[in-house]
């Protein structure tokens, strides 16, 4: 049972030499290839929003599952709480916009007089554009801090208190999650198209967020299992992650077309501008973005013998996580850098650093504590659990 | 009691039917079957019982559903009655979209409940006997298969001697 995570130095300096290469080709793809500031500040936007989502899903997954008193996550519940300890470092990412702000968010240009942006004037200003994320992200970190230091404190002690304070803070944080993540999405990538607006958005967003964080926690325990860790693993914890992953492709479908078929009938040019962009420059992706993120899971996942073997559906979360950074290029990338878009080096190997970046940090806060919080509650049933 | 060909073992909670249920593997009796006044999870695979094919019935009969649903607008918006809705094409994808998901839900849905219904046998006028009231609320029973020359409830009591049970017959 006592199992301990070795963030050996194997391990670390594969990531770091990983983390090092990647950049040095980055590099070396801005000074070949010229791409503009644009395109660098987009992917820069790209990566943030994508590893911050992954964070904010596990914590949105950890927090709903604590809140539920659900018992069978909580033979795992360690591994989206080490996830969520990439926030502060999100934050900081997030940040560096400041630097970038003219090259990508349109609106920030004050001499063109455009009526519309004028209007929207109140909300999108940069001053504004920064409280707000300060706002958020100490609200997330806090949060998630507080869930965490609750977890750590059931380790060493079998004092009930600590169990029923993290499910206070994970209602705290759904309430808070619930509203900042559509705001913040808002802020982020809609405001990349300054004129247009859905208000599914907030929803899609949120959701591509959640199934990237599934498919992160899905690959992070497969991972674990070949390292030999997770030795009470069984196929149905599996088989529920699948389900997750699963049900919520196809929920990420629903919204997806929702959104689509709307602006499709109403037929309105502000709106379907955004479509129109992406339809005309993009169609391969457009079309790959939905294969991808609705075909293969659905048709992956959909008998009980696929969703309980470990080996499968990490494949199929590799590829939805594929799937997803498409979304998230297809989101920022038309809007952010308009004809100059494309997928090269420059795009593979920025989102290939970060991943480093990210694994490095969740494996310095999983090998922190025991893989298995012992003195939970609910594990017994975690470890006896049939879905 | 000569045309009876089970024996019944009757249990006041479910952990002792798993147990009962694993010993009689052990020792090779064959059960017919148990009656539960709720789902016992992990009796199902301890009863060897197959895997229900209800899903694939339901996966199939929601393929057909989509197929007939899109083709059925398909030939009502282009053939039998094509009408300008908002200035689109007379086939537009988009706009079949949601009627074919509800026909393939539909689809799926009532077929896996009726055929339940026909693979269980419940007709209207089927009757449930149950061996015991109690089974329908908190009482557990098991089936033994007693046709067999050796198995006597002699040797089913000695089998399940250290295993609490209500009554043995």
């Amino acid at each position: 049972m006592e199992e301990q995570f070795n963030f050996s130095k194997k391990y670390s300096n594969y990531l770091l030499a990983g983390m090092a290469v990647a950049l040095l080709i980055c590099i070396g793809a801005i000074l070949v290839s010229k791409p503009g500031a644009s395109r660098i500040w987009a992917n820069v936007l790209l990566n943030n929003q994508l590893f911050m989502g992954i964070a904010l899903g596990a914590a949105f997954f950890i927090a709903v599952h604590r809140i539920a008193m659900s018992g069978w996550h909580t033979y795992l519940q360690r591994l989206p709480d080490a996830i969520t300890t990439f926030l502060p470092f999100a934050f900081v990412l997030m940040l560096l916009l400041y630097f970038g702000m003219h090259n990508i968010y349109h609106w920030t240009d004050n001499s063109a007089h455009d009526a519309v942006i004028e209007g929207k004037k109140a909300w999108l200003n940069i001053p504004f554009f920064f409280v707000r994320m300060v706002f958020y992200f100490t609200g997330w970190i806090a949060l998630t801090w507080l869930m965490n230091k609750n977890t750590i404190a059931i380790m060493g002690s079998t004092d009930i208190k600590y169990d029923n304070k993290r499910r206070i803070f994970a209602g705290l944080f759904l309430v808070f999650f619930g509203i900042t993540v559509s705001t913040s999405s808002w802020d982020w990538i809609m405001s990349l198209d300054a004129h247009w607006y859905s208000t599914m958005f907030g929803w899609y967003v949120f959701i591509g967020m959640f199934v990237t964080a599934l498919t992160f926690i899905i690959l992070l325990v497969w991972f674990l299992r070949r390292a030999g860790y997770l030795k009470y693993l069984s196929a149905d914890h599996i088989h529920d992650l699948a389900i997750l992953l699963f049900c919520f492709s196809v929920f990420w479908t629903y919204l997806w077309f929702c959104q689509y078929l709307l602006i499709w009938y109403g037929h309105l040019p502000e709106e379907t501008s955004y479509y129109i962009e992406r339809l005309k420059s993009f169609k391969v992706i457009f079309f790959l973005n939905v294969a991808l993120n609705f075909i293969i899971p659905f048709f992956g996942l959909i008998t009980v013998e696929s969703k309980r073997n470990l080996g499968w559906v990490a494949a199929v979360a590799a590829i939805v996580f594929i799937g997803h950074w498409i979304d998230y290029w297809l989101m920022i990338m038309p809007a952010a850098t308009g004809d100059k878009a494309g997928i090269g080096f420059l795009e593979i190997f920025m989102t290939l650093f970060y991943a480093g970046m990210f694994i490095f940090i969740v494996f310095r806060s999983l090998a922190k504590g025991p893989i298995v919080v012992v003195n939970d509650p609910l594990l017994e049933e975690s470890l006896n659990y049939e879905s | 009691m000569n045309e009876r060909k089970y024996i019944s073992v009757y249990f006041d909670d479910e952990k002792y039917l798993i147990q009962a249920v694993k010993k009689l593997n052990e020792s090779n009796e064959t059960i017919l079957d148990a009656q539960t006044p709720f789902p016992v999870h992990g009796l199902d695979g301890l009863l060897s019982m197959k895997r229900s094919r209800i899903p694939v019935g339901g996966f199939i009969l929601g393929f057909v559903g989509a197929f007939l649903a899109f083709i059925f607008q398909a030939w009502v918006f282009t053939v039998s009655y094509p009408l300008i809705i908002g200035g689109k094409p007379f086939f537009s994808v988009p706009t079949f979209v949601p009627i074919t998901f509800e026909v393939t839900v539909l689809f799926a849905g009532v077929s896996m409940v009726f055929a339940l219904l026909i693979r269980s046998n419940l007709k209207p006028e089927y009757r449930f006997e149950p061996l015991n009231d109690r089974i329908t609320d908190d009482m557990f029973v098991v089936l033994i298969d007693s046709t067999g020359e050796k198995t006597t409830i002699e040797k089913i009591k000695s089998t399940l001697s250290g295993i609490q049970t209500i009554e043995i017959r």
